[in-house]
């Protein structure tokens, strides 16, 4: 579904990625695991265009996405939940939730009803403005103004980020009814062991560079790699 | 009594001035010193068609959308290289570009007009409102200002484009990535800001006067509108421009013209010093 090869990308001088590739499968979870500065984040800017790629390519469904802007690339279905959630602090949640399916105008109460169907948390707060939310409904509003548009593909960079280990398990659960209903996924993340219990396929970046690829499985089941690549984490 | 209201008159104009430079700083991070030779561009552009004997209808339509279209303008070729920066980066890059901009437009005004001013000094009757005593002018202007921001506030309320402007000044990146075309937003608030401008010089000229050499003024007036009302509010500039309006009209009124500069600087200075994010900013 989604194709990257040989992408290099950065701010100023500092190429933060460097010739990454990697693929998602369609109805898949894919993981992207590496410490802090491995160049995650550059990463999932330059998939959505909020960083302009230096070189290489990356193609989804089978069309290039070269030179689009973020919002050519949301209309083609791939929606970005940054780490920093982006919310609109002064706009309510059913506001932030509304603006998410700007790209998408029709058929907004069905996907409402949706996305409250599985964050009923949301529901309940719908006109408290999105700046009043704890660190974990926020989260879940980004997720869910995420899905407003309907994206096949899901970008989530670091969703645990900030959360109580309770409610970072909570979320997972959240995400893999996503990936049950049929929402690809690429997740980047620090904390390996939530990663690995929803995504099959597994890269780890280091310093700008894959430094391994394989399935989940690979990696839950040898200590080696683990230290290797992740710290002991 | 009836200073007030021409204060509150004078306080319209200014807000219809004054919004367009805080909206397009919100949106584009941009601060426009040309905004005030943009208004006055509209000014001009009337001016000359009352001058060619077209009715005077027409020529201020058209002087509104020539200020629009100068504006936009601006946006697409002079703003270009500052919008492909970020932050302080890009604002240093514009005041640099716009201020060039405000120097070659004043230069052209003054050199190739130097004699056209708008001003047609409409009949202007004074009626009595409430035993005030006011010129229809001002009612007018006042009227003119009014229907002027309550489109803009339908505009921005009504439609998705400026629900999406309103969201793109709380946060542009989460703007993008629901799907706003930030860039075109960032045009069509330019065009916006022109047009509103391009209304105020024309108000002006129409009832009272309007001059090649006022473009400075205009910026300066709406600069410290900018920094009382707080660079990201429309009901803070709105209600800031009501106040230096009344401070102007009044100190003109009891203490002479000589003073009202110093007393708006002096209000804006205060401001700074008490809510340095302006009466009404966000609270963090």
């Amino acid at each position: 579904m989604l194709d990257v090869h040989d992408l290099w990308a950065g701010y100023g001088d500092v190429a933060a990625v460097r010739g990454v590739s990697l693929r998602v499968a369609e109805g898949e979870a894919t993981a992207v695991l590496g410490p802090n500065g491995a160049g995650k984040t550059t990463l999932f800017r330059a998939l959505v265009g909020l960083v302009r790629p230096r070189r290489g390519r990356v193609r989804f469904e089978g069309r290039s996405l070269e030179g689009l802007r973020p919002h050519q690339v949301v209309r083609r279905g791939i929606a970005y939940v940054a780490a920093e959630r982006e919310l609109f602090p002064q706009l309510t949640v059913l506001e932030n939730l509304e603006l998410g399916a700007y790209a998408r105008p029709d058929g907004l109460r069905e996907r409402l009803a949706a996305v409250f169907d599985l964050f009923p948390r949301l529901a309940e707060r719908k006109s408290q403005r999105a700046g009043t939310l704890s660190g974990g409904e926020q989260q879940m509003l980004a997720i869910a103004r995420a899905l407003m548009g309907k994206p096949k593909l899901l970008l989530l960079d670091e969703p645990s980020t900030g959360l109580a280990p309770r409610l970072v398990a909570e979320l997972y659960r959240r995400l893999d009814l996503l990936r049950r209903q049929g929402v690809t996924i690429l997740l980047a993340e620090q904390q390996v062991g939530a990663a690995l219990s929803l995504c099959s396929r597994v890269y780890v970046l280091k310093n700008g560079t894959l430094a391994f690829e394989g399935d989940s499985s690979d990696l839950r089941g040898s200590s080696h790699l683990h230290s290797a690549y992740l710290g002991g984490a | 009594m009836g200073v007030i209201l021409d204060g509150l008159v004078l306080g319209l104009q200014l807000a219809l001035l004054s919004v367009g430079i805080v909206f397009v700083y919100g949106l584009g991070g941009v601060l426009n010193l040309a905004h005030g030779q943009v208004a006055v561009a509209g000014g001009l552009v009337a001016a000359l068609l009352v001058q060619a004997r077209q009715h005077p209808a027409v020529a201020g339509v058209v002087g509104v959308l020539a200020a629009g279209f100068l504006a936009l303008g601006m946006d697409r070729t002079l703003l270009q290289p500052a919008y492909r920066r970020k932050g302080e980066e890009r604002l240093l890059l514009a005041l640099i570009l716009t201020l060039g901009a405000s120097f070659a437009l004043d230069g052209f005004y003054t050199f190739r007009y130097p004699n056209v001013a708008l001003s047609l000094r409409l009949a202007t009757p004074s009626v009595e409102v409430m035993g005030i005593t006011v010129r229809t002018a001002s009612l007018a202007v006042g009227a003119l200002s009014l229907a002027t921001f309550g489109l803009l506030l339908a505009f921005l309320k009504g439609t998705r484009l400026g629900k999406a402007i309103r969201c793109i000044i709380q946060n542009e990146a989460g703007a993008w990535l629901c799907g706003v075309d930030v860039d075109r937003a960032r045009s069509v608030t330019l065009f916006l800001s022109g047009l509103l401008a391009g209304v105020a010089a024309v108000g002006q000229g129409f009832f009272s006067f309007l001059g090649p050499d006022m473009g400075p003024e205009f910026t300066i007036l709406s600069l410290i509108v900018a920094v009382v009302g707080g660079v990201r509010s429309l009901t803070g500039t709105f209600l800031a421009s009501l106040l230096l309006g009344v401070v102007n009209a009044a100190l003109s009124y009891w203490v002479g013209t000589y003073l009202t500069w110093i007393a708006l600087l002096a209000v804006a200075v205060a401001t700074l010093l008490v809510r340095p994010e302006g009466l009404l900013a966000y609270w963090p």
